[in-house]
């Protein structure tokens, strides 16, 4: 019991970790393109220095797309976040068999099938700035990420079932 | 639902209240409560036995079938 506990409370601190981290990250993507706009002379000097092409426009216009898709990435990743640390506090709380977390976990599964997509536009930044070089996003396709957004699904319909069966027992004497 | 619980019918015929067998099956008065007043979804054997044994009955005499309107 004492073991689970403390695994309860390092599985909220690393989600409240991770989740702070995000923010920061998004705060800071946020900043970097709208600095890119008021400062977009300063920008604009910083890519001629780190990039040896002469379609700086291109390369610059590139450059925000990427931070865009990192912002919709850290939005999404928020969102996921938000539903596991929901997740953990109900298993710490010793109820984790609810509704709640049914449909917190479809929701997190989609929110994983969103960020495994993410790689098509991030194909597409690289395909269609190619001035931008080794700073384009270079997608992956993971085939643990995959395997992820299916075992969510599929813990989602393990927790339904186990849901029923709580309520079931629940009107048991 | 058409399983009918006749707890109530059974203690008044025992002269015994709730709150005694509660105590004397050792099951919580909640639990009694929600069997006597048919919101329960299932009862276990063992409390099934319980119950038969305080209240020197069969479960019969608990449980009654009353079908639906419907026929069910």
């Amino acid at each position: 019991m004492q073991n689970r506990d403390r695994l309860m409370k390092g599985a909220r601190l690393a989600v409240r970790v991770a989740w702070v981290a995000n923010r920061v990250f998004l705060a800071a993507v946020v900043l970097g393109l709208l600095c890119s706009w008021i400062f977009s002379g300063l920008f604009a000097e910083f890519l001629s220095r780190s990039f040896a092409t002469g379609d700086l426009a291109s390369v610059m216009i590139g450059m925000r797309f990427e931070i865009v898709l990192g912002i919709a990435m850290s939005v999404v990743t928020d969102r996921l976040m938000l539903a596991l640390a929901a997740i953990v506090t109900s298993a710490g709380a010793g109820d984790p068999f609810i509704a709640d977390n049914v449909r917190r976990l479809r929701y997190m599964g989609w929110c994983l099938l969103i960020l495994q997509l993410f790689i098509i536009p991030g194909y597409l930044i690289g395909i269609c700035f190619p001035g931008m070089g080794p700073a384009a996003p270079h997608p992956d396709v993971s085939i643990a990420g995959w395997i992820s957004v299916l075992m969510i699904f599929v813990l989602a319909r393990v927790f339904a079932t186990g849901s029923a069966m709580r309520d079931d027992l629940e009107g048991t004497v | 639902m058409p399983i009918v619980v006749r707890l109530d019918d059974m203690l008044a015929r025992r002269g015994m209240s709730l709150t005694q067998l509660s105590e004397t099956v050792d099951i919580t008065l909640a639990n009694l409560s929600i069997l006597k007043t048919g919101k329960a979804k299932a009862i276990r054997f063992s409390t099934l036995e319980a119950i038969c044994d305080v209240l020197q009955c069969q479960p019969g005499d608990l449980l009654h079938h009353e079908p639906d309107a419907d026929g069910q």
